[in-house]
């Protein structure tokens, strides 16, 4: 009967096998919730938000809880999905919420004209820093509050940099 | 988990997000479910949807890998209200040129407008009772939430949503 032995060999390192991948799975599936729903790194880089975030790339801890009580305010740097590539994400400050009158220039180097908006209802208008280098609300309009996927909390990397955002 | 296996495993779409979101915040939370229930009872989807609430399948799969095509009907999320969620029928996608009547009931004048990069066109099937694309715009494709599959209660009307 030496097949039956090697049989309950081979069950108990199965149980130990899938006890163990249970662990990692369960791991995985709760750094994949905190990730997505409570907190995470991004890291985001591009010139749209000199001089609060620098070109070469800043990590930055983003929260994704305030969006879904509506704390989003005005001032915050808030991580956006982008409307006119939903693969996107961008990062840029809430200038406007819904109701507010806004009036921008409409090319900053060239002439004055500056224009009016009054940013709808269930909108937010969103801005980078860098007027000069930013495709933001004053290129696609005010974006549904929706799209907001998280608020960013404070810059970890580099590390002389390490701070909140202001 | 074992009260919200049951549902998930309805087909091979459910499944996969079942195991994959075994954790979640909240069990009910229709974002993480792949396949959920959803009551609708508004005059803007007639005669594909009863005015008195119909109870249909909506799947939450497709939109993330970009399946959404012509003529579906789809679950967004109100851009004019963020807690609230429509259900339309999708009539462009980026890039398609459409024209419409800006108000039915009044004359004839008619908009042309072009969809852009990232957007979709969505309309209700009753158009003068229905606020869709026509009011406020296209949409930014990211508000799709799901897609209807098929139409469960009432069991006359069991099926697909033609």
């Amino acid at each position: 009967m030496r097949w039956l032995r090697y049989l309950n060999q081979w069950r108990g390192t199965a149980k130990e096998a899938f006890d163990q991948v249970s662990i990692v799975a369960k791991f995985l599936c709760l750094l994949h919730v905190t990730d997505r729903y409570i907190i995470s790194s991004t890291h985001v880089q591009g010139p749209s938000m000199l001089p609060t975030l620098n070109l070469t790339g800043d990590v930055i801890l983003a929260e994704h809880v305030s969006h879904r009580f509506g704390k989003i305010g005005l001032g915050d740097v808030v991580l956006v999905r982008s409307p006119t590539d939903p693969m996107k994400m961008v990062t840029k400050r809430v200038l406007g919420l819904e109701g507010h009158r806004l009036s921008f220039f409409a090319d900053p180097l060239v002439g004055d004209d500056s224009v009016n908006v009054v940013v709808p209802k269930g909108h937010v208008w969103i801005q980078g820093d860098n007027v000069h280098a930013s495709t933001d609300s004053r290129n696609f309009g005010p974006v549904p509050y929706d799209l907001i996927e998280g608020k960013a909390l404070l810059r970890v990397w580099p590390l002389r940099c390490f701070g909140s955002l202001r | 988990m074992a009260e919200i296996s049951k549902p998930m495993a309805w087909n091979g779409e459910g499944s996969i997000g079942a195991s994959i979101n075994r954790r979640q915040v909240s069990l009910f939370d229709p974002r993480h479910r792949s396949l959920h229930n959803l009551i609708h009872s508004r005059p803007s989807m007639l005669p594909t949807l009863n005015l008195t609430g119909d109870v249909i399948l909506a799947e939450h799969l497709s939109h993330r890998f970009g399946k959404i095509g012509l003529g579906d009907i789809v679950l967004v999320r109100s851009p004019t209200d963020p807690t609230r969620m429509v259900t339309k029928r999708v009539l462009g996608l980026e890039g398609h040129k459409l024209s419409f009547s800006a108000d039915p009931l009044v004359g004839d004048g008619s908009v042309s407008v072009v969809v852009p990069k990232g957007h979709v066109w969505i309309q209700g099937d009753n158009l003068y009772a229905s606020t869709d694309s026509r009011n406020f715009g296209p949409v930014p494709y990211s508000l799709v939430e799901g897609k209807a599959l098929l139409r469960v209660w009432p069991p006359r009307f069991f099926g697909s949503l033609r």
